[in-house]
């Protein structure tokens, strides 16, 4: 019996998909894919002839065979797909692989700098006081024999000045011994109620060695208010050394003399070299002396024309350059201002 | 000022405490002790010999000697000294002993054992004498002794704390002990002295009384007196002497003694020395003195500088036989520039300059009859003190608020408390009204340290212990501090720098001649320190180049490129005696071996990023500059600083570009007012344009003058490339971009401007690459 021509075509769009199929999947490349596409896909390839058969067809086997055609087509089409991924995957893994870097090659450029050590402090400790409402002010390095002696209770011949050895220059002038003249020169400045802090650069004419220099910092601080006591002053200083050390240090106050300050103080810590056991950078006592501080003198209040019998205030010196040393274990304090990068390149 | 932990024993009844533990207590209330050192630990091991048998060995100096040694029998030693002879008492050291760091032993000497040795007074740090071995006339009986060593800094305030009875004082206050006090005035009489005393300024010598003995013998103190003196290091001379140093140890007050029959006349004249008037002082040197300085003066002129030193020709002689003693005050500011006038800092300037207690001075005469009496058997004192005994104004009594004074420590004190500590210190106290105590100050305190209620807060606080006192927040209106934008610009500046690569330093303020020579400053431009230490420390830098250039220097050795920056202040002086001009700079370095100009550029971008919007305008080179690489750094109109390559001759290895700038005309980052410009709604265009210049043409001209050309549609110009062209001319590339806010320009508009600028340029002369 002569079979019918719709199963021929049938049979016919099926090996062909077959084999179109087995080409795909075996296809070296992606040239070869679009091959097989041309020849089964194309506008004069293999599917598109069975089409023209279609008219031999009854209208209900033309709608069966070009459902399979279309399926046929369809499954071609996925085939070439997923093939043509495949290899952008291989190719691009191939780029990528082709890509390789050497990432521990130093970056291009210069590598930033650093800030000299005592920058680093000073900056930490004027934003702690920030944050506590004290403002950041500035005096002259050289100053009046006023400023940095009388106003702070200590007139001439007093032998108060010899604990201060001095620079003096032309004209009646000096190279300040301390930062406390910016209190007179705050308290001239600003009325009270007033909280301040003043950073600087001081001079002592004294000979350098590892231990001594003529020019270091220090950091003034001042508060001057109604009712200012000593328990003010300690809970300030316990804040201000929590935070410098980053750790609870032991203090101890005891008497100090410093004729702008009544009654004056010296605030020791416990060695952080022996922990208080004793070694030579405390010389053996266990204390390291960090910061003069005390009650303002009312001499010092009446000279910058506030009332004592009103406002009452407490002051702190603080050691910036002791401080950078004993934070960095700095042993020789001339570095500090040699200017030698093998040692500023460390911090 | 060293303390000897016996003799404040000997003050306070029933001390206990230990010398560290002393040091201690006092370091927490009263002045800093800076050690504690044991004094004479030998002394416990040394006894008292006499010399039975003093042989001569053959060939040598040295002499065998046969002692009997008070508690160690009979010794045998080899000795050297002279006055070595049978009879005489001295003292034996054992072998075994440590003495003058080292080790006393038994040797063989000159072929006899010694078996320890007799010492020198100076060898067993009694005297100074070197001359052979001591001769005892009296028991010895020094005990070892152990030296407080307390911070003079921190007596600055305290004239009573320049004796051992002042520090009595306080040890007994803390301890709660009582103090005994070693001046009997009993001793004193009332009989007229045979001198009398002529004060020509009571405020330069509020006191001065003296005391005349006679029949005195001048001799060697005993063993005690020397070796508390030396122990202290106050050096033995005679009886006369030790004694006055003795009571100056132990009051504070200073005293001196004259030969009485060495003075002219009968009076002790307290006067301003004379215009051309001489010292020959007890030192051997010879003072030239002034109106300014204050002398102790007989009939025929000075005998002492008053407060500072005496002098030689009165000096105390072992043949001398009367003496006057003085004891006196003088004003301390006196002393203190006649001391300073004549570089000479005594015993007694050091206390005199603490403004001394004026009760004090005859209180010390009494002491003086009672140890002048044991040092000088048979001395007699002839009549009463001369001179005023008038008690010094007192201060009135101070109000003492107890609620103020809690207030001001912090802390809440019980009256009585406050009443017992104050007693204890010497302070009368009585009650004002109630909650205030009226406080008596007494006369050790109140030449000039205690003045107000505000002192005796400290006298409470210490002794109470400031470790009692708990830390407390204040209670205080919350308010942002004052801005402070300069400040903040130094630190913005100083990031920028550090992440721009420049590592920060810090240079002296100080420059010395031979740095600013270098470059060309003028020495007279700068102030001049008077008392410089070293040479380095001359004059006040007006430029912080010099100290960057040693930097440069010292850093080359070390590295082949680098870059530093400090901010720090000019000093430019003003007037005489007005305050100077500091201006705050920037400086920066860039150091390279290359042969480039990317330093200069690294600092023309540091330049940018801290000082948005400046430009950079060729300069007249300086002496010290790169003459074709110098210029100025220009900031809204203003020129702030300069950007220059060092001149080679200067000598540094490799370029150095640097950057100085005036931080004063630095425009503040936070000042700057911004005002946002719309997005651009319509396209732009660009087109490309290169010009032929000569070698030395600064592109910011020909860009400038590109732009004028392009006009008001101008949006952006933008440098793009150079190469030579031929010899000494360039091509410069930019890129015009044009545009209009409010519309799409037409496409005949772009052209049109690109050919205006074309011909603008030829006009001028420029050849154009189109």
């Amino acid at each position: 019996m002569e079979r019918r021509v719709s199963t021929v075509i049938s049979d016919n769009i099926s090996r062909l998909r077959t084999e179109a199929l087995e080409r795909i999947a075996a296809a070296p490349s992606m040239e070869a894919v679009d091959a097989v596409r041309v020849e089964a896909l194309g506008r004069k390839g293999a599917l598109a002839q069975f089409s023209k058969d279609f008219g031999k067809l009854t209208p209900e086997e033309r709608a069966e065979a070009g459902k399979a055609l279309n399926a046929a087509k369809q499954e071609i089409e996925e085939a070439i797909e997923r093939r043509r991924l495949g290899f952008e995957s291989v190719a691009l893994a191939a780029r990528l692989e082709a890509e390789w870097v050497d990432l521990t090659l130093p970056a291009p450029g210069t590598r930033p700098g650093s800030l000299h050590p005592v920058t680093q402090i000073q900056q930490e400790i004027e934003d702690l006081f920030l944050s506590l409402g004290f403002t950041v002010l500035d005096g002259p390095e050289v100053e009046t024999e006023y400023h940095n002696f009388d106003a702070l209770n200590i007139p001439p011949d007093h032998p108060a000045r010899d604990m201060q050895d001095t620079f003096w220059l032309d004209g009646g002038l000096l190279l300040r011994t301390h930062t406390s003249p910016v209190q007179v020169r705050g308290m001239e400045q600003f009325r009270p109620p007033l909280r301040m802090i003043a950073p600087g650069r001081v001079f002592r004419n004294e000979e350098v060695d590892a231990s001594h220099e003529h020019t270091f910092y220090q950091l003034e601080g001042m508060m001057i208010d109604r009712d200012v006591s000593v328990a003010h002053l300690l809970y300030f200083m316990k804040i201000l050394l929590t935070s410098v050390f980053r750790r609870e240090v032991t203090v101890r106050l005891r008497p100090g003399y410093f004729p702008f300050v009544e009654p004056g103080f010296e605030l020791d810590i416990h060695c952080l070299i022996c922990g208080g056991a004793g070694c030579p950078v405390c010389k053996q006592s266990g204390w390291v002396e960090l910061l003069p501080c005390g009650l303002v003198h009312p001499n010092v209040l009446r000279l910058s024309g506030i009332d004592p019998e009103q406002w009452g205030g407490f002051a702190f010196g603080l050691g910036l350059t002791r401080l950078a040393m004993m934070r960095y274990g700095i042993d020789d304090i001339r570095l500090l201002q040699s200017g030698d990068l093998r040692f500023l390149k460390q911090f | 000022m060293k303390f000897s932990y016996n003799w404040i024993r000997e003050l306070v009844d029933g001390l206990d405490a230990g010398p560290r533990e002393l040091a201690r207590l006092i370091t927490m209330k009263t002045a800093e002790c800076e050690g504690v050192e044991e004094a004479g630990a030998h002394l416990d091991a040394v006894s008292e010999a006499r010399l039975l048998e003093v042989e001569p060995i053959a060939n040598s100096h040295n002499r065998k000697v046969l002692l009997d040694t008070a508690r160690y029998g009979r010794r045998t030693v080899v000795c050297g000294a002279t006055n070595a002879r049978p009879g005489l008492r001295s003292v034996y050291v054992p072998a075994g002993t440590g003495l003058g760091g080292r080790r006393i032993g038994t040797a063989v000497i000159d072929g006899v054992e010694s078996d320890g040795m007799l010492a020198s007074g100076a060898e067993l740090g009694i005297d100074r004498d070197q001359a052979g071995i001591i001769e005892l006339d009296g028991p010895f009986d020094p005990r070892p002794d152990f030296l407080i060593d307390v911070d003079n800094k921190s007596l600055t305030h305290r004239p009573d704390l320049w004796g051992h009875l002042g520090m009595a004082r306080e040890v007994a206050a803390i301890f709660g002990r009582p103090l005994r006090d070693p001046a009997d005035m009993s001793l004193l009489e009332d009989g007229p002295s045979p001198v009398s005393v002529d004060i020509a300024d009571r405020s330069l010598c509020p006191r001065y009384n003296a005391l005349v003995f006679e029949n005195v013998t001048v001799r060697p103190s005993p063993v005690w007196l020397r070796w508390r003196l030396e122990a202290l290091g106050l050096n033995p001379i005679n009886n006369i002497v030790d004694v006055t140093n003795y009571i100056m140890a132990e009051m504070a007050q200073p005293m001196h003694a004259f030969d009485a029959d060495k003075l002219q006349g009968n009076t002790i004249f307290v006067r301003p020395a004379r215009p051309g008037e001489h010292a020959a002082a007890l030192n051997g040197e010879n003072y030239a003195l002034g109106e300014a300085n204050l002398v102790i003066a007989d009939a025929a002129g000075p005998i002492a500088v008053a407060g500072v030193i005496g002098g030689s020709a009165s000096a105390i002689q072992p043949a001398s036989r009367r003496i006057v003693l003085e004891s006196a005050t003088f004003q301390a500011a006196s002393v203190r520039r006649t001391s300073s006038q004549l570089r000479l800092r005594t015993d007694a300037s050091i206390r005199f300059e603490k403004s001394q207690d004026p009760a004090n001075t005859v209180r010390a005469l009494a002491r003086a009859i009672d140890l002048l009496h044991q040092v000088s058997p048979g001395i007699r004192v002839a009549g009463g003190p001369a001179g005023d005994r008038a008690a010094p104004p007192s201060l009135p009594p101070i109000e003492l608020p107890l609620s103020w004074l809690e207030q001001k420590l912090g802390k809440s004190l019980g009256s009585g408390q406050v009443r017992d500590i104050l007693e204890a210190l010497g302070f009368r106290v009585s009650p004002a009204s109630a909650g205030v105590l009226a406080v008596t100050v007494p006369s050790w305190r109140a030449t000039k340290d205690i003045t107000g209620k505000h002192d005796l807060v400290e006298e409470i606080g210490r002794i109470v212990g400031y470790d009692a006192i708990e830390p407390k927040a204040p209670v205080i209106a919350v308010a942002p501090p004052p801005s402070q934008p300069r400040r903040e610009l130094l630190r913005s500046l100083r990031s920028m720098a550090a992440a721009q690569g420049f590592t920060e330093i810090y240079n002296y303020s100080f420059v010395n001649e031979e740095m600013i020579a270098r470059f060309g400053f003028d020495p007279s431009a700068h102030l001049r320190v008077l008392n410089p230490i070293a040479a380095g420390q001359t004059l006040l830098r007006t430029s912080l180049l010099p100290g960057l250039f040693r930097n440069l220097e010292l850093n080359s050795r070390n590295y082949s490129s680098f870059r530093i920056f400090e901010i720090g202040r000019e000093i430019h002086p003003l007037a005489p005696g007005e305050l100077p001009d500091e201006i705050p700079h920037l400086s920066a370095a860039v150091v390279s071996r290359d042969d480039t100009a990317d330093g200069l550029f690294e600092l023309k971008r540091l330049a940018e990023c801290l000082a948005p919007g400046c430009t950079i305008e060729p300069a007249e080179a300086r002496s010290f500059e790169h003459p074709r690489r110098a210029a100025f750094v220009i900031s809204r109109g203003e020129a702030i600083g300069r950007l220059f390559e060092l001149h080679p001759s200067l000598g540094l290895d490799g370029r150095a570009a640097m950057l100085d700038v005036d931080l004063s005309r630095w425009p503040e980052a936070t000042a700057r007012n911004v005002k946002y410009q719309p997005l651009r709604r319509y396209p732009t265009s660009a087109f490309d344009l290169s010009v032929i210049v000569g070698s030395r043409t600064p592109s910011m001209t020909i860009q400038n003058l590109l732009a004028s050309f392009t006009g008001p549609h101008l949006v952006q110009i933008e440098y793009l490339r150079q190469f030579v062209v031929a010899e000494g001319s360039l091509s410069l590339s930019f890129r015009i971009t044009v545009g209009a806010p409010d519309r799409t320009l037409q496409s005949e508009e772009i052209p049109a401007i690109r050919s205006r600028v074309i011909e603008g340029m030829r006009g001028l002369g420029y050849e154009l690459r189109v």
